[in-house]
């Protein structure tokens, strides 16, 4: 396994760099600035504003919340948070002089994902719990 | 009061992060990295000017399917790529050795982290951004997001190199290995669960932006579908600033070859023998959508001109400008009879959208390469 690692590892560091170089050769200092303002803005906006706000949500739902409550919130969070991080675009983007393009509500689709995720895991939760307590002590 | 200060990694108490839920959510995004790198490079090497080896015309449908599952992987890597770095999060905050050899390893296994967080974040953004046909950014985004993704599978063959033993360990032990929470609360299988659920949630209200059938389902996705004669445009004639020159009364579409200029009229064109293929047009965008086109064979056209077969031909709109106004057509395409100079979509006269007076469809081939507005062909 450490032969194998050795040689993923030092493929790794060759194609990385070849990608370092395809970037730095093909791009002009303009583009570059912009490029490298996009690749570290995502990496600060990930872990000094996303990733804080998530772990400080954590903590105050594990002290405020019941557990099932909270494993409920957890997975409507999972599911809606990254869905509406990914229709950013669409949801605030660019009005696009193409007719052919953007051409959706997606204000009440989002609304209406949103109400579906919520319906279905708050009935998957009352299921489970009923499961649950079917199946504690006063059950069997 | 407890004054502020930096975390260290043990201050994360949440028992969910485990090697045992990064190791599973890790594997399903490297898959789905590898499928977009994959993709991507063949997207990359289809949208070359003049490959040395021509992509293949068969089959028809070859872009559309890798496109859209480029697209669709990348979609999916979203809620992933949250979730994995919500689980090694506090890992952020070793604290680095003392100088010694491990602070070498250590800094250095730093360094390939940041370059696979930086660049998958990249990958991801600017990807959902360009569906989109928004570029708020100063550079190319072929190029940047090619270069990109060679740091991104590279930083990420380093870092399956260095986990690699801590995966091997934590896969076959069962996530729950501590039993329930105490408190109650969720699993760390309801975390995997609600991980793949989003992922899923994820391709559901986007995919039928490619996949005709979840068009309805897809409420998030780029595209209803709808367009001129039911099929939607990337660059519209207002756009590409054609109009006049294609709704003029002079319209002749110039076929040149070894000094030879002939010129077809739309009544030239209409009068020729008149074919139907069914063939799809996918944009690198992600959207595809499969129609019924009519007009002329390209060899037909080309046989006319005297261009004999085998030839390599370069196809040029009536745009004036635009980085896809030409494109060349390897000798495989140009022969192949599926490979139409339409004139007619859906059974109606093609419309300036979608390329009047004359376009070019041919089999598995990108959109922006399916020339529209047709105005001079050369040998």
């Amino acid at each position: 396994m450490r032969a194998t690692r050795g040689v993923v590892g030092a493929v790794g560091v060759v194609v990385g760099l070849y990608g370092a170089w395809l970037l730095l050769s093909r791009t002009d200092t303009d583009q570059l600035v912009s490029a490298v303002l996009w690749l570290g803005g995502g990496v600060v906006l990930h872990d000094a504003v996303l990733a804080p706000v998530v772990v400080v949500a954590g903590v105050v739902a594990a002290r405020a919340l019941p557990g099932t409550v909270r494993a409920s919130l957890a997975v409507v969070a999972v599911v809606l948070g990254s869905l509406t991080l990914l229709s950013l675009p669409v949801l605030f983007g660019r009005e696009p002089a193409n007719p052919t393009l953007l051409d959706r509500d997606y204000t009440t689709g989002w609304l209406l994902v949103a109400s579906i995720v919520v319906v279905v895991v708050a009935c998957g939760t009352l299921v489970l719990e009923r499961r649950r307590r079917g199946a504690g002590p006063g059950g069997r | 009061m407890t004054t502020l200060r930096v975390p260290e990694t043990r201050d994360f108490s949440s028992r969910l992060r485990s090697p045992a839920v990064t190791s599973r959510i890790g594997i399903a995004l490297g898959i789905s990295f590898g499928v977009c790198f994959v993709t991507g490079l063949f997207s990359h090497y289809a949208q070359l000017p003049d490959p040395v080896v021509p992509v293949p015309t068969a089959p028809a449908w070859g872009y559309r399917v890798t496109q859209g599952v480029h697209v669709l992987s990348g979609t999916a890597a979203v809620p992933l790529l949250l979730v994995k770095l919500w689980t090694v999060f506090p890992r952020l905050f070793l604290r680095p050795p003392r100088p010694s050899r491990e602070l070498l390893v250590h800094l250095a296994e730093r360094a390939s982290i940041a370059a696979l967080v930086a660049s998958s974040v990249f990958l991801l953004a600017t990807g959902l951004v360009n569906i989109t046909a928004w570029y708020p950014w100063d550079f190319s985004f072929r190029t940047t997001h090619y270069a990109v993704a060679w740091i991104a599978i590279g930083s990420l063959a380093v870092h399956v190199a260095v986990k690699l033993p801590v995966v091997r360990e934590a896969l076959p032990r069962d996530v729950d290995d501590d039993g329930p929470p105490a408190g109650g609360g969720l699993t760390r299988r309801g975390l995997v669960r609600a991980t793949w659920g989003a992922a899923g949630v994820a391709l559901l209200a986007t995919a039928g932006n490619s996949v005709g059938w979840l068009r309805s389902v897809s409420v998030l996705s780029v595209r209803s579908g709808d367009g001129p004669q039911g099929l939607p445009v990337t660059r519209t004639a207002r756009a590409a600033g054609v109009a006049a020159a294609a709704t003029s009364a002079a319209y002749a579409l110039e076929v040149s070859h070894g000094g030879r200029t002939s010129a077809f009229t739309l009544e030239d064109l209409l009068s020729m023998p008149q074919r139907t293929e069914t063939l799809p047009i996918a944009c690198v965008e992600g959207w595809s959508e499969s129609a019924s086109w009519g007009g002329v064979r390209l060899r037909d056209v080309l046989d006319a001109a005297g261009v004999p077969r085998g030839t390599t031909v370069s196809v040029e709109s009536l745009e004036e400008r635009g980085a896809f106004r030409r494109s060349t057509l390897p000798a495989s395409y140009a022969d192949d009879d599926r490979t139409l100079v339409a004139l007619v979509l859906g059974g109606e006269p093609l419309s300036i959208d979608h390329g009047f007076p004359a376009r070019l469809i041919a089999p598995n081939r990108p959109g922006v390469k399916q020339t529209k507005w047709l105005g001079r062909i050369s040998a």
